[in-house]
């Protein structure tokens, strides 16, 4: 069998099958239809006369794709899906924090201290742009944070004071 | 799955085939007799597991044992999907309520926070109603999931094609009760092996000599 007869006749098994892919080229409206896989018709055998008669059939199997057989059962179904390896792991890497007793990762900061911490910074920030007033007014020297009845040591001669109107929180020290 | 592509026609057509459905139905249930239909439900919004929580027993004897207290609680509608929710009511059946706090503090999912607030829920519903001395001294006796009322949205496909889109929502049940959590007995492969043969071994054969 020659090679242009066998396109000819593929050609014309999926025009015979699937009507609407096969005017793909120049798409006339026949509406919206059911979605059928299958590849683009070869552009040799869209207008190929009617010259052999009909193969066997078994030659149209080779361009369909995959497709399930069966239906999966649900006993099969529950197999998969309750399998050990997706079920959520117990997690034996959790502890207490030693400073504030919420529970934390091992190899992680405490969530409650952070989330303490990185709301005073907030407030010390916001007081900082107070200062400041507008972008790019960073002074070029040293900042130290000052609370509620706080002088500034020697130490502290030359650098910018931030003044924060409340008590030292008792995990800021020096 | 949740989206299926359908055709107009198909769409026109089960629409026709809805119509005769309902109305063979009500055809059927003018015929029957009124015995044979006992819905019988009592208030319109009252869900079975929200009524366990109704149930008093009598008072106990001297003698018996100490019935644990038992809380029934759920919440409805959660916006998530009820086969990822059972991974998570998987994961905390059977622990004490601080271990299942605190494995669900740190799971990333979207449902362990609000499997959280119900079990936190619950267990301040033990100790102000239920009469729980210790709030710690709770286990998960019963936990799972189960599907909500979807809503149908179009999804729409190329070529003029379209799904239909569920909006998956799903419940989830926890029953909490006083006590140490029991002890489930790990079994061996070999041990359910030895059973099953047991088992083949305790066979009789009737009508034998």
């Amino acid at each position: 069998m020659s090679l242009s007869g066998l396109l000819q006749y593929v050609g014309r098994s999926l025009q015979h099958l699937e009507l609407r892919l096969a005017q793909a080229a120049g798409f006339d409206s026949f509406g919206p239809a059911l979605a059928v896989n299958g590849p683009q018709i070869l552009p040799q055998s869209l207008h190929s006369s009617d010259e052999e008669n009909s193969e066997p059939s078994f030659l149209d199997s080779i361009f369909w794709m995959a497709a399930p057989k069966k239906r999966r059962t649900i006993e099969v179904n529950r197999c998969r899906r309750r399998h050990p390896n997706k079920l959520i792991k117990v997690k034996y890497n959790i502890e207490p924090c030693p400073s504030c007793g919420n529970m934390k990762l091992k190899h992680t900061l405490c969530g409650f201290c952070y989330e303490k911490v990185s709301k005073e910074t907030a407030m010390i920030r916001k007081q900082i742009s107070v200062m400041e007033g507008g972008p790019l007014n960073t002074p070029a020297v040293e900042s130290v944070v000052l609370y509620e009845n706080e002088t500034p040591s020697e130490a502290d001669k030359d650098k910018r004071i931030v003044e924060r109107n409340r008590k030292r929180p008792y995990w800021f020290n020096m | 799955m949740a989206a299926s592509v359908v055709t107009w026609a198909g769409l026109a057509a089960f629409g026709r085939a809805c119509g005769r459905i309902r109305s063979r139905l009500l055809g059927s249930s003018s015929t029957l007799s009124p015995v044979s239909c006992l819905h019988t439900s009592t208030e319109l919004n009252s869900k079975h597991w929200e009524r366990k929580n109704l149930v008093v027993y009598p008072p106990q004897q001297k003698d018996e044992l100490r019935r644990p207290a038992e809380i029934y609680h759920c919440r409805r509608q959660i916006k998530y999907s009820k086969d990822k929710m059972w991974y998570l009511a998987k994961l905390i059946r059977g622990m004490t309520i601080d271990q299942a706090l605190t494995q669900l503090e740190f799971n990333d999912k979207k449902g362990a926070k609000i499997i959280k607030e119900v079990i936190l829920e619950a267990q301040d519903m033990a100790v102000r109603n239920h009469n729980v001395e210790y709030k710690s001294n709770l286990y998960i006796a019963e936990s799972f999931s189960g599907k909500g009322k979807y809503l149908k949205r179009i999804r729409y496909h190329g070529r003029g094609m379209f799904g239909i889109m569920d909006k998956v929502h799903c419940h989830y049940f926890v029953k909490i009760v006083e006590g140490v959590p029991p002890k489930v007995e790990q079994k061996t492969g070999f041990d359910q092996a030895k059973e099953y043969v047991e088992q083949l071994r305790n066979r009789t054969i009737i009508h034998s000599l």
